[in-house]
């Protein structure tokens, strides 16, 4: 295999749980929260999906544990942002520490357990794509199934009616309540969802990419996905590519190590960090003016009256 | 909206001090005491039954927990070493939220002021006295972590990008920055194999203090804490940021120098943090090292609303996580329990405080 | 502003170092500029003070503390040495064994391990690689206790309470290599580690070698992960690996799943690392080396107890090996694939590695050309981990630059 398509299957397969989890963010920051506690629902969806596969032995069935478990820690930062008023960045950040101390505690039992795992599928005809065919259809389900949701997100957020409440929520939650529709209730489902996605996300991280549990184990993706929606402002097919960008740029490091070149993968893990500021320097007025309102009123909120 | 406008409340307290407060505000302030205390209650409560469902006990747990973390008067100044950095990474938070900014960054600035501060020792190279070296660090980390944050105060102003955005995604670029020289050009090629740097001379090293394992650093926090009290209460600089903090578009309008003020705050707190780097670097660790400062950014940033932005409390809330922290050793080693268990003592408490530590503000 | 307050920081830092003690318990001041500092040990922090005078370290331990950098259960090195604590819970009834996990290679690691001297402990097993700094600074502060270092090497004096000790885990690796190599239908092997350190160089060499000595074409892919247990980095690793045509995978790392199910899952073979994982693979185990640390921790726990730490063999950088009859890294069980003639020649070689042999037995040429043992030479224990300086020839990869 070519050292590109090498990179870019590896991009694919790894960066889908940062993409699962950047399109939940996406949709959460679209109705104007930012949860930083993202890295907490992957690894809660990690745990979940990995107990129940092993326990129950069916794969979907450990996918739906771990898209609960995320939905339900999002609940938490749900509950203490929008109906106790807690500060959003912070209130993340403690339901991340609350993800990882729950799902250490409650993860020990499963370190060792034996667990069905997703296997790469080839897609007849896709599959024989020149060069798209083997990078993008010799994947595992739940690959595909992201393939589906971007553009599916993509309609529900700029076509459906729900999309054009959540970003009504988001941006101009006063036109919503004049015409008494209930913000709360958009902006929780808008929570819940994201951190469903961000469970999915880490229930392919667990199930079908690693293939194991351990603690700890999202190892700071949850926050590369927060970065991914910085990067790319919200719009699922830029999150899509965004996540294969930070996917490839880990990929890079093994597959050109495996062909005898030495490389510090340091220098490589920057790139779409420095690559996600200066995209925010060069566009920063436009995009400052496309974030939602709601969610910049949550960056620039005096913290100090 | 209930989102955004909760944070303007609790200020009022701070507010009355100059004059003399009334009745009401004190028993303001004593309720406001007591709904913390009970918050902090129901977390401990909360963790009981989360320790429950493990089997274990959480009655031995506690009392093992707070009996062996106060053992001796060097296990308090385990908790102080553990707490140093915490403290001004909290305190770099603080002078930027009374400006109204959110700093995000104090893992990165943390790690850029350590990283400065090694790259003095390295230049200096053992040419000057070991205290006038350390003394060098201590500038260069202060001004690493400035430029760090203060970059993120001038993209807001220029580009206008948040500056919780940019210092959350510096954060990042300042660790793959120290993981690429501790990995390269910085690695200690006649240690082990492991990427760390190699350790500070011993006359570069923040002195002992005489508890425990406790080292003078804990002066640089303390100093800190009491400066910016002051300076908040007495400083005219102090006054504006509050000014700026309130309502930008009014001191604009008043003739401010608004965005130099929003600099000065967020450049103020990233030299704070950078020195809380330092103070690890030259107090506990020695060696820049993977992991090093792992996290204390994040819980800075949290004691610091902990505190709710005003500088004792905030660093008596960093001392309060820290030994939490430190308290989970107990929970594993007494109680069995994984090691990472003490994060959810450590949220719950937080979160109870967050949503039930005041009354409930709305728009 | 600005400038008044680094001044008064600075005069801050000025009057501190006037006052105080310096701060030096640790690994490198041995080697400093300070050598008087490591000459008496406890000096600098109050908690070795209250020692009897005359007491041998480790004497009258109620208590044995010993700490994991992961969680114990991580179908590796941690549960590895997770099972040898609770060896010496078994064979002491008396004693109380203490343990932390995921305690990080950090200064905390200082405070976890002092807390537990604090709670009684006498005897500490500091398990992890990047734990020897905060060992150190533990065995200098408590001169009473018996501070023991998992696998790493003390550089300099070593003080009269503290050691390192481990298995020569080349030498199993070496007949795990002669198995991977005789197995191989691709002539390429694969390799993911963690940090080159030079004990995973020499494992690294020693598969090699262990490997061209039954297959002269059989070569190594090397690829680092820059983590002892990050999965997803794991993953990856095996992806580029299987992608090159390799089709015997092995691993240094701490925890093994992940690497042995991509291996399974990609039908290529596994050999194993640490402990016994062969229900994840039962298609494409071949063997493995695992730990069994029962044995040697309950020595070091006997001769600390009987106040004989100081001068014993594990008072140094103790290193045992087939030599001695004893190495705690065993082999795993063998998977089908390997014949009955291949379990006979690992068998014979294992007996000469035993008595007079080495897998790093000369000549031992690098990937530039240069020796790295001479003809003829047998190397002592002492000095193969750190002569295993560069990959020899047949690795295909570089070692990250420092």
């Amino acid at each position: 295999m070519s050292l590109v398509s090498e990179v870019l299957t590896g991009g694919i397969r790894g960066g889908t749980s940062i993409n699962y989890a950047a399109l939940g963010e996406s949709v959460s920051e679209r109705g104007g929260v930012i949860n930083l506690g993202t890295e907490g629902s992957m690894l809660c969806g990690a745990l979940a999906a990995y107990a129940v596969a092993a326990e129950s032995g069916n794969l979907w069935l450990g996918v739906a544990a771990g898209a609960v478990a995320g939905g339900l820690l999002s609940l938490v930062h749900a509950y203490f942002v929008l109906s106790r008023g807690a500060n959003q960045l912070a209130t993340g950040l403690v339901v991340l520490f609350l993800g990882l101390g729950l799902t250490s505690m409650f993860g020990v039992d499963y370190v060792q357990a034996l667990a069905p795992t997703f296997k790469p599928i080839d897609l007849p005809i896709l599959g024989s794509i020149p060069l798209i065919g083997p990078i993008m259809f010799d994947q595992d389900a739940l690959v595909y199934v992201s393939y589906v949701l971007v553009p599916v997100l993509w309609w529900v957020i700029y076509r459906s009616r729900w999309g054009v409440l959540l970003r009504a929520a988001g941006e101009r939650s006063e036109v919503l309540t004049a015409n008494g529709i209930g913000v709360l209730r958009i902006q929780y489902i808008a929570v819940v969802v994201g951190g469903m996605m961000a469970g999915v996300g880490g229930a392919h991280l667990s199930i079908a990419y690693t293939k194991a549990w351990f603690e700890n184990m999202v190892q700071g993706r949850g926050f590369v996905a927060v970065a991914v929606v910085m990067f790319a402002a919200r719009q699922p097919f830029k999150v899509a590519a965004g996540a294969y960008l930070f996917g490839s740029a880990l990929a890079l490091s093994p597959a050109l190590q495996s062909r005898g070149y030495g490389i510090n993968q340091f220098a490589l893990d920057a790139v779409p960090y420095v690559v996600t500021l200066l995209a925010l320097i060069l566009l920063g007025r436009r995009r400052a003016n496309e974030t939602p309102e709601g969610l910049s009123k949550v960056f620039d909120a005096p913290t100090v009256a | 909206m209930t989102v955004v406008t909760q944070d303007g409340s609790f200020d009022r307290v701070a507010d009355a001090g100059a004059a003399s407060p009334s009745l009401a505000e004190r028993l303001d302030r004593l309720t406001g005491v007591a709904r913390v205390l009970a918050a902090f209650l129901a977390a401990l409560v909360l963790f009981g039954l989360v320790m429950m469902l493990k089997g274990v006990n959480p009655l031995t747990a506690y009392v093992d927990m707070v009996s062996s973390t106060f053992s001796s008067w060097d296990s308090v100044g385990d908790i102080l070493v553990r707490s140093t950095p915490i403290m001004l990474a909290g305190l770099a938070v603080t002078v930027p939220a009374r400006a109204g900014l959110i700093n995000v960054g104090g893992e990165g600035q943390l790690i850029i002021g350590a990283v400065t501060a090694y790259g003095m020792s390295m230049m200096v190279d053992g040419r000057l006295a070991g205290g006038l070296t350390l003394v060098l660090m201590v500038i260069a980390a202060a001004l690493g972590g400035a430029v760090w944050s203060g970059l993120a105060a001038v993209l807001k102003q220029v580009v206008g990008i948040s500056e919780s955005v940019t210092t959350l995604l510096m954060n990042y670029i300042a660790l793959d920055l120290m993981y690429f020289l501790i990995y390269d050009r910085w690695k200690d090629t006649a240690g082990s194999g492991q990427p760390t740097t190699e350790a500070l001379p011993i006359s570069e090293r923040l002195p002992l203090v005489g508890l425990g394992r406790l080292h003078g650093g804990i002066f640089l926090a303390i100093g800190a804490t009491v400066l910016i009290s002051i300076v908040f209460a007495v400083t005219t600089w102090g006054f504006r940021l509050k000014v700026v903090g309130g309502n930008t578009e009014a001191a604009r309008r008043s003739g401010l120098k608004v965005g130099l003020l929003l600099l000065s705050a967020m450049a103020v707190g990233g030299a704070l943090a950078g020195i809380g780097g330092l103070t690890q670097l030259a107090g506990a660790e020695f060696k820049l090292r993977p992991g090093f400062v792992a996290g204390y950014g994040y819980i800075g940033f949290l004691a610091s609303w902990l505190g709710r932005h005003r500088p004792v409390y905030v660093v008596l809330s960093a001392a309060l996580l820290s030994t939490i922290v430190v308290g989970g050793d107990s929970l594993q080693i007494d109680s069995g329990l994984p090691a990472a268990s003490v994060n959810v003592l450590m949220a719950l408490l937080l979160l109870m405080v967050f949503g039930f530590g005041r009354k409930k503000v709305t728009a | 502003m600005k400038i008044r307050r680094l001044g008064m920081l600075a005069a801050a830092v000025a009057l501190i170092a006037a006052a105080c003690s310096s701060n030096t318990t640790d690994n490198e001041s041995a080697a400093s500029d300070e050598p008087a500092a490591t000459t008496t040990p406890g000096a600098t922090a109050g908690t070795g003070a209250a020692a009897p005078a005359g007491d041998a370290p480790g004497v009258g331990a109620a208590k044995v503390g010993f700490i994991f950098v992961g969680p114990k259960d991580d179908f590796g090195y941690n549960q590895a040495a997770f099972a040898g604590s609770e060896a010496v819970a078994a064979a002491h009834p008396d004693i109380e064994v203490i343990t932390a996990e995921n305690v990080p290679e950090d200064d905390n690691a200082t405070r976890v391990m002092q807390k537990m001297v604090d709670d009684g402990a006498k005897i500490i097993f500091a398990t992890s690689y990047g734990h020897l700094d905060p060992a150190l600074k533990i065995a200098a502060d408590n001169p009473d206790v018996v501070v023991v270092q998992q696998g790493n090497v003390i550089t300099g004096t070593i003080p009269p309470n503290a050691g390192t000790y481990f298995g020569t885990v080349y030498e199993p690796v070496y007949l795990a290599g002669m198995a991977a190599g005789s197995v191989t239908e691709s002539n390429k092997l694969g390799f993911i580690y963690a940090f080159p350190i030079p004990q995973t160089i020499a494992n690294i060499n020693a598969f090699e070698l262990g490997a061209q000595s039954v297959n002269p074409d059989a070569e190594t892919y090397v690829v680092n992960t820059s983590n002892w247990c990050d999965p997803a980095k794991q993953a990856e690793a095996a992806s580029s690996l299987i992608a090159q045509g390799v089709d015997v995978l092995t691993q240094h790392q701490d925890c093994t799943a992940t690497i042995t199910k991509a291996a399974e899952e990609a039908g290529v073979m596994v050999i194993g690392y640490h402990a016994d994982a062969s229900a994840l693979a039962p298609e494409g185990w071949v063997t493995g080396s695992e730990w069994d640390w029962a044995a040697l921790y309950n020595d070091i726990v006997d001769t600390a107890l009987a106040g004989e730490f100081t001068g014993s063999k594990y008072n140094a950088n103790f290193r045992v090996g087939y030599k001695d009859g004893a190495n705690p890294f065993v082999q795993s069980a063998y998977g089908p694939m390997v014949t009955d003639e291949t379990q006979q020649e690992i068998a014979d070689e294992l007996e000469l590695i035993s008595s007079t042999g080495s897998p790093f037995a000369g000549p031992v040429t690098a990937q530039d050309g240069t020796l790295l043992f001479e003809d003829g030479e047998v190397p002592v224990y002492d000095e193969i981990e750190s002569r295993n300086s560069a990959f020899v020839e047949g690795v295909i990869g570089e070692i990250p630059q420092g």
